[in-house]
């Protein structure tokens, strides 16, 4: 065994429910000990890699506590200083790696802990090596997706792209933690690695083209959106493009969307955000009954004069028709929205999807909730149903060229789309659940996790969790995750930007890093030229063109 | 330099050993170190630099039965009217050995054979009780004398070393504290009240 340095203390006890205690070595201050490091147990026949997840005070008599050192009195403090009075730092082993007797060598694949180090066993800080050991390394595998460095390390902790597309994920943390900042960083893995194909329901704007930056300061600065980075594998879908143009965006299409292409069921998520009484989604689908495809249309076009005589035809309530009436008539003023379109709008993105091409759906100053999850609704249910399709004509056939590209569908204030109630109801809860018999994968952004169903948040395979306060979503966050004790004092000591816990299917296990930075390095990183390089790049390819 | 040697032992055991100075009053002082050097190299068995910590002193009769007797007169006028009874007092000390030099260094244990009766007896120089003092475990024995309080004897003996330990005083005094304090297990009290005497 090569000898290790770092050494951060000794086990002194400990268990596999609870985690290990370490005593820490008399000359680390306990200050410099985070919750959330990553750490390395040297036991006898196993190295335990583990986090630490709290530190405590301990004094070996409580006569000290009756009479603490004076503030002047340092001699004492500095001799009771890791005798008397120590820190017991608590590990939680979370992967175990065989040590193969008398030799360097160490079996390669971690192990999920079943049992704990011998007493005494040294504790370490992790190496670099560690951390490629168990997260892999970019140069390795396409992969593998720098996401981040453990706290205190230099070394990047990988994603494991082909495992996190399995299923659907999630980023979670309070409002300013870094969600958007995050999400735009597995994007951009997921769109570089081409892994899967995006389609990102962007109410912020804050995806495609130049979003903001907080520094802190009163100046404000600008980072790249995916289209800038990607260029034209990347297209940019507007409900607004009169605000797109006013932000200088240059987007590639308009969404409009006909009222024929509106079903009942995308109006039923909205119940809460209009609050509809059940009797009124009873009367939508009675005028659907008769309409089909032209509901929304003849409600709307009759709702004003003609209600009692349309109630009288489909033989329903007035009050209930007249109340759905209410409701609906706000479609009127979204622009996007008209009776009829020339164009499918669904055609058009699975043409982007098809030719692997990922879209990002501004929402201008169409911002409001309603909005939000109307068209989302709409676009993905209806997406979902073409995908259904082709992957059973993918199994039919079982011919390759038919297998559909994953597709991960990425939204941001997920808990009003996966709510216990919502969750029944939309395309979204499907999504979640069916995991990925479909090709179709959810990458949900929230900021509080608890709204969101129990039971989807359990389906939920990777976890990118920045700092969360609320106990609530702290529980939320951690539902099925086995034993997450020590996970809690975990999160709830966060920084307060750019550190998440990412825990779950994509990492070998968990882990707290500091988030990759989203700047200049990063663009380039990710293939983008500036336009000097472009130009050189465009020379040199046209050099060796023609000599 | 040739080193005078300050006394002579005159009685000695496992544990101690009894001196007696050359001069009237001029022992080493309570809780300093002292070395006996072997007699003589070339006997087999003539033992190794012993160390002793002086922990006992005492003046007295040289005859075993009589008693110094009070005159009621300053010592100044004693020892012009009345030199020769200082003739009959003598002045010794005892000391508990805490270690011995042999070729490959300073042990902190109980040399094999004690000191052998008249050995000369010399004060540790700066540099050998700063070499000496470097491990602590020698202190834990001094908690095992009974016959002076054991506290006094260590707040002494530390507070004699720290002139060695100038350039490094207050690490030299965490080491020693960080070792009592691990002798000294449950009484926090006790610790304080020692270091606090102790620091300079
Ligand atoms: N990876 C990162 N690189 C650079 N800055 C970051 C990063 N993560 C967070 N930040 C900073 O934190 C701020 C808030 O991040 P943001 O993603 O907008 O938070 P949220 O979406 O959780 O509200 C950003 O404006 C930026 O200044
Ligand atoms: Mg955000």
């Amino acid at each position: 065994m090569d000898h290790r340095s770092g050494e951060l203390g000794i086990i002194t006890r400990g268990s596999l429910l609870e985690g290990m205690e370490m005593k820490l070595n008399p000359n680390r201050s306990v200050e410099d000990i985070k919750a959330g490091k990553f750490v390395v147990i040297e036991g006898e026949k196993h190295l335990f890699f583990s986090m630490i997840t709290d530190v405590r005070l301990e004094v070996t008599n409580p006569q000290i506590l009756t009479h603490p050192p004076s503030r002047e009195n340092t001699l004492l403090r500095q001799v009771l200083s890791g005798t008397s009075t120590y820190a017991t730092v608590i590990l939680r082993p979370m992967l175990a790696l065989e040590r193969v007797e008398n030799s360097h060598l160490i079996n390669p694949t971690p192990q999920p802990v079943k049992t704990i180090p011998t007493h005494f066993a040294l504790v370490y800080e992790a190496d670099e090596e560690d951390v490629s050991r168990i997260f892999g390394r970019e140069a390795l595998d396409r992969k593998y997706f720098n996401i981040g460095k453990p706290l205190d390390m230099d070394t990047p902790v990988c994603l494991n792209l082909d495992r996190f597309v399995e299923r659907s994920n999630g980023i979670f943390g309070k409002t300013g933690t870094g969600k958007t900042f995050l999400t735009r960083l597995v994007l951009s893995g997921l769109i570089k690695n081409e892994k899967a194909v995006n389609i990102i329901f962007d109410t912020h704007n804050e995806y495609g083209w130049g979003a903001m930056k907080e520094t802190g300061g009163n100046r404000q600065d600008f980072v790249k959106g995916l289209k800038q980075i990607f260029g034209n594998r990347v297209a940019i879908f507007t409900l607004d493009p009169d605000s797109s143009r006013r932000r200088k965006v240059q987007a590639d299409h308009e969404v409009l969307i006909g009222y024929d292409q509106i079903a009942v069921e995308d109006v039923i998520p909205l119940q809460d955000e209009l609050s509809l009484h059940p009797t009124a989604m009873e009367a939508a689908y009675s005028i659907w009954a008769r309409y089909k495809n032209d509901w929304l249309d003849t409600l709307l076009e009759r709702g004003e004069e003609d209600i009692q005589a349309l109630a009288d035809e489909l033989r329903t309530h007035p009050e209930s028709l007249a109340a759905l009436y209410r409701k609906l008539r706000r479609f009127r003023a979204f622009k996007f929205l008209i009776p009829k379109t020339s164009e499918d709008i669904i055609q058009k993105i699975m043409e982007y999807i098809d030719k692997g091409i990922h879209i990002v759906l501004e929402f201008g100053k169409e911002s409001s909730m309603l909005c939000y999850l109307l068209v989302a609704n709409i676009i993905t249910r209806r997406i979902h149903e073409l995908y259904v399709k082709r992957t059973e004509e993918y199994l039919a056939t079982q011919n390759p060229a038919n297998r559909p590209k994953q597709l991960v569908i990425t939204i941001e204030e997920a808990h009003k789309f996966l709510n216990p109630r919502a969750s029944k109801q939309t395309i979204f809860g499907t999504i979640a659940r069916e995991l990925r018999k479909y090709y179709v994968s959810l990458l949900v952004v929230d900021q509080r996790p608890s709204g969101i169903d129990d039971e989807i948040l359990s389906q939920i395979g990777t976890k990118i969790i920045a700092l969360l306060d609320d106990e609530k979503d702290i529980q939320a966050v951690l539902t099925g995750v086995s034993n997450p004790t020590g996970l809690r004092s975990v999160l709830a000591s966060l920084d307060s930007k750019q550190q998440a816990l990412i825990l779950g299917h994509a990492v070998p296990m968990p882990i707290v890093i500091r988030s990759r930075d989203y700047d200049e390095q990063f663009y380039k990183d990710m293939g983008f030229l500036t336009e000097k390089e472009r130009e050189e790049k465009v020379a040199a390819d046209i050099e060796a063109l023609f000599g | 330099m040739k080193e005078t040697h300050i006394a002579e032992v005159i009685e000695s055991n496992t544990t101690e050993m009894i001196a007696q100075c050359r001069d009237l009053h001029c022992s080493p002082p309570f809780g300093s170190f002292v070395k006996v050097k072997p007699t003589s190299t070339s006997v087999e068995g003539a033992g190794f630099l012993i160390y002793g910590l002086v922990f006992n002193v005492m003046t007295n009769s040289i005859e075993p039965n009589r008693r110094a007797v009070a005159y009621g007169k300053t010592e100044e006028e004693l020892r012009n009217e009345q030199p020769q009874i200082f003739e009959l007092l003598k002045t010794e000390f005892q000391a508990h050995l805490v270690g011995y030099q042999d070729q490959t260094g300073i042990k902190q244990i109980l040399p094999s054979q004690p000191p052998r009766i008249h050995s000369f007896v010399y004060t540790c120089s700066l540099e050998e009780v700063r070499e000496f003092t470097r491990q602590s475990d020698y202190l834990h024995t001094l908690f095992t004398i009974s016959r002076v309080p054991p506290d006094e004897l260590i707040i002494a003996t530390i507070r004699n070393s720290l002139e060695a330990h100038a350039e490094d005083a207050h690490q030299y005094l965490i080491q020693v504290g960080k070792e009592l304090s691990r002798l000294l297990r449950e009484d926090y009290d006790r610790l304080s009240s020692i270091l606090r005497r102790i620091a300079p």
